[in-house]
């Protein structure tokens, strides 16, 4: 399960985290928690800030009237509409919001191999002619490159495919495609430069063309996590599959859309339930693909040579067949990807955008929203970091074997239970996608930004508190023994051992997402919630795309300033 | 034809402020043999790296079979590698391929790249590459993957890959070193006796000094970057290989 946290390390940071800076001044520990200290205060600052913005304790952010809604709503939980025709309905959304998430994996992994290799430095680095110079300026523009189309949301992408292709599957394909396929490029370059280059040289020295070489040499050993990596997006590209229904691309996302707008229960609740039964089922292949692949690269360590996977090759051979089957099932045509049409919508769109206007409200307008929009994204993550941590206790496995403490049968009993029921609702929390949250908010709350946060807050409580879970599981154990063999009870071992080592990655990942989460908040703003997203959405609506570009790259401009800040922050924290 | 394979005039390399070689003057003909000796650290490997061109020389002229690295394009440089096949230390064989594909690497720069990508799905021209595993004597490790084979096995490998690539020159970077030392001579004698069979052109960097003056006609001892001696094997005394050596003991710190 380590992986997963790799992976998020991976894919973090616009920015690429500059090499383990030399020995320089300052590095002294003084200095370093000085450095700390400022940014506690920085944080702290930040915090409060964002949430006078948001308007908490101004009042009337809260309507109790609703109240009576919100308990019927989860009242209808245990009660799903499960009549033939609604089940059959369901099925077939589900089944059309899988075939989305498949075909988009697909094409973002075509996209991440190609643009993985092009990025990475191994290519850009080999052959006896290329110049240092040259060298540095083709992988810093193959980087570049991957920046802005992973700077935008996919709901954004979708938006705008909708608008050249009208309503056409190939929108939910390209809106999961593109975005992904820059993360996944970024993740593969970093992967490619980890394998070992000599069997790659080596072929380089007999005369192979680079393409070649990088075909015989370089993707061989790499393709396991390549492939481990594949999975893991594909487990995200579900969750997308259904936040693009609520746009309009059909499946389940458009399925709870109608549900919504008719304020039928019972229908949301069967929606939401195979929306969680599909997420669950992907976690849990990828996590056993994964798992038997973190298993095996421990074995090679060891000696063992690694092994053909069984299961690696038999969830290949699924993949594609589900591939052929999912394309089939939308309906998929890419030939409209070179009608004229399209090429003429898209362009026209691009001259209509062009060039940005600043729009009514003015830059200082602007730049409200914007400040709106962090203060979003930062009550959001404020809120999902204590509530994650909170959740990841319990949620982690408890010890066992050797490191087990003599313990009654009832609270070894009551532990297993606290795992599964916080497990169950870490589940629950983030197989439910951020605009589903905010339209149930909304039956309790003003419209306005606090609903807008509170709805990422609690999709982010579910992503971070597995996260933590898994650094928690993930501990080294024998300082924890240690501290059981002086008598500490369970409590004091959590305060002086968990906690100190822990904490740290809790921040790493607390800032990771940070940077999610501020991507997200188009998503929440498309629904109603505010910030930059719903002036987008607005625009886009009202077919102002040239007010359109300015925001978007007002949100470019902001994804990178956190990006920037985050991992600052985590370097100083490391 | 008689103009020769390698010919380095006043060539050096340096990282930043490191000096891995520095005024290396050095001719070899076709049909030669020369064994390259020298203490760990002498610039062997970067040598080596000079000659097949993956090491770029920041001073100096390389001309190796007509071809002037400097100025040639990619694609010249390329066919001039095509004709020369290396042999390395650690093999550096892709683990997680099967034999064939890594006997059939040798040939990915006379392929076109359709067929390479191919070839990785169904194995192309299997019957020479089952022809040079048979002369290197693992003819049944065919479909085996590379990585389950033993050390001595897998230099096989390697060697069956140049058989395939046939080069006119063969360069090997201690190709014995990570092999325990009867596998050793048995490897050594096999790349002597093939390379002699085809009339290839063969340079050895090696560790074991008493391998080289006993198989090589010619000697280069190398030394912190230069070149320390450059003789016939029959002219070469005894104390020049030991000074070749001693020298190290003598500037060590310690």
């Amino acid at each position: 399960m380590t992986t997963t946290c790799r992976w998020e390390a991976a894919e973090s940071s616009t920015v690429d985290t500059p090499p383990p800076p030399a020995p320089e001044r300052g590095t002294g520990a003084t200095e370093r928690s000085r450095r700390r200290r400022g940014w506690a205060l920085l944080i702290t600052a930040a915090i409060v800030v964002s949430a006078v913005a948001a308007g908490i304790g101004r009042g009337a952010v809260f309507k109790p009237e609703g109240a009576g809604s919100l308990l019927d709503f989860f009242a209808a939980a245990v009660s799903p509409r499960l009549d033939a025709s609604f089940l059959a309905l369901t099925g077939t959304a589900m089944l059309t919001t899988l075939a989305y998430a498949v075909l988009g994996t697909a094409l973002s992994l075509a996209i991440g191999l190609i643009g993985g290799v092009l990025s990475s430095q191994t290519w850009w680095s080999s052959g006896v002619r290329a110049r240092r110079g040259r060298r540095l300026v083709g992988w810093v523009f193959a980087r570049s490159v991957l920046v802005v189309p992973r700077g935008i949301h996919e709901v954004v992408w979708g938006l705008f495919f909708l608008v050249v292709f009208g309503i056409d599957p190939i929108v939910a394909v390209l809106a999961i495609g593109i975005p992904f396929g820059a993360v996944t490029a970024k993740v593969f370059s970093e992967l490619l430069d980890e394998t070992g280059r000599k069997p790659y040289t080596a072929l380089l020295a007999a005369g192979a063309t680079k393409r070649s070489a990088v075909l015989y040499g370089l993707l061989p050993p790499a393709l396991p996590d390549l492939l481990s990596y594949g999975f893991y997006r594909f487990e995200c590209a579900i969750r997308s599959a259904a936040i693009l229904g609520l746009v309009g691309a059909g499946g389940l996302g458009f399925q709870l859309a109608l549900s919504f707008q008719t304020l039928r229960y019972q229908e949301i609740w069967t929606l939401l339930f195979a929306l969680i039964l599909l997420s669950v089922a992907a976690d849990y292949w990828s996590s056993l693909v994964r798992s038997a692949r973190a298993r095996g690269r421990r074995r090679s360590r060891d000696g063992g040579g690694v092994r053909r996977d069984p299961l690696l090759t038999g969830s290949l051979v699924f993949a594609a067949v589900l591939i052929g089957l999912s394309s089939w099932w939308v309906g998929l045509d890419v030939a409209v990807l070179w009608s004229g049409k399209a090429w003429e919508f898209g362009l026209q769109l691009l001259s209509d955008a062009w060039p940005p206007s600043i729009g009514d409200s003015g830059v200082g307008g602007l730049l409200t929203l914007a400040g709106v929009t962090l203060a979003m994204s930062i009550v959001a993550i404020t809120i999902a970091f204590g509530l994650g941590a909170l959740f990841a206790v319990p949620a982690s496995t408890p010890a066992h074997g050797r490191d087990r403490v003599e313990r009654g049968r009832v609270s070894t009993a009551a532990r297993m239970l606290a795992m599964l029921a916080s497990r169950f609702v870490l589940v629950v929390l983030r197989a439910i996608p951020p605009p589903v949250w905010a339209l149930l908010l909304l039956f309790v709350m003003y419209p306005g930004i606090l609903p807008g946060a509170l709805a990422l807050a609690v999709y982010t409580t579910g992503v971070l508190g597995r996260l933590m879970a898994e650094s928690v599981d993930n501990l080294e154990v024998r300082p924890l023994r240690a501290l059981r063999a002086h008598g500490a009870s369970e409590a004091k071992v959590f305060c002086y051992g968990v906690i100190p080592a822990a904490a740290p990655r809790f921040v790493a990942y607390g800032l990771y997402r940070w940077e999610v989460t501020i991507r997200e908040t188009v998503v929440v703003g498309v629904v109603g919630a505010g910030g930059l997203g719903l002036l987008l959405d607005h625009q886009i609506g009202a077919f102002d795309y040239a007010g359109a570009l300015t925001t978007l790259a007002l949100l470019i401009g902001l994804t990178l300033a956190v990006d920037i800040t985050s991992a600052a922050i985590r370097r100083s924290v490391r | 034809m008689s103009s020769p394979i390698f010919a380095l005039s006043g060539v050096g390399v340096s990282y930043g402020a490191n000096t891995a070689l520095a005024g290396i003057d050095l001719t070899v003909e076709p049909g030669e043999r020369v064994a390259i000796i020298g203490p760990s650290g002498a610039g062997k490997s970067t040598l080596i790296g000079v000659l097949n061109g993956t090491v770029a020389a920041t001073s100096g002229e390389v001309m190796t079979l007509g071809c002037d690295y400097r100025r040639a394009s990619a694609r010249e440089i390329r066919r001039s590698q095509r004709r020369i096949g290396t042999i390395h230390q650690r093999f550096d064989l892709v683990e997680q391929l099967r034999t064939v594909h890594n006997v059939n690497a040798g040939r990915l720069g006379s392929w076109p790249f359709w067929k390479a990508a191919l070839s990785l799905l169904l194995p192309r021209d299997v019957q020479p590459v089952r022809a040079a595993l048979d002369r290197v004597g693992i003819g049944d490790k065919l479909n085996h993957r590379t990585g389950d084979l033993s050390g001595g096995e897998q230099q096989r490998v390697a060697i069956a890959r140049v058989l395939v690539q046939d080069p006119v020159m063969i360069l090997a970077d201690e190709p014995v070193a990570s092999i325990d030392p009867a596998r050793g001579r048995e490897i050594m004698s096999l790349l002597l006796e093939l390379s002699a069979e085809a009339g290839v052109t063969l340079l050895a960097c090696l560790h074991d000094v008493e391998m080289a003056l006993g198989s090589f006609e010619r000697v280069l001892g190398l030394r912190s970057g230069q070149i320390a001696f450059d003789k016939k094997r029959a002219d070469l005394t005894d104390d020049e290989v030991d000074a070749l050596y001693a020298f190290e003991r003598a500037t060590d710190p310690r």
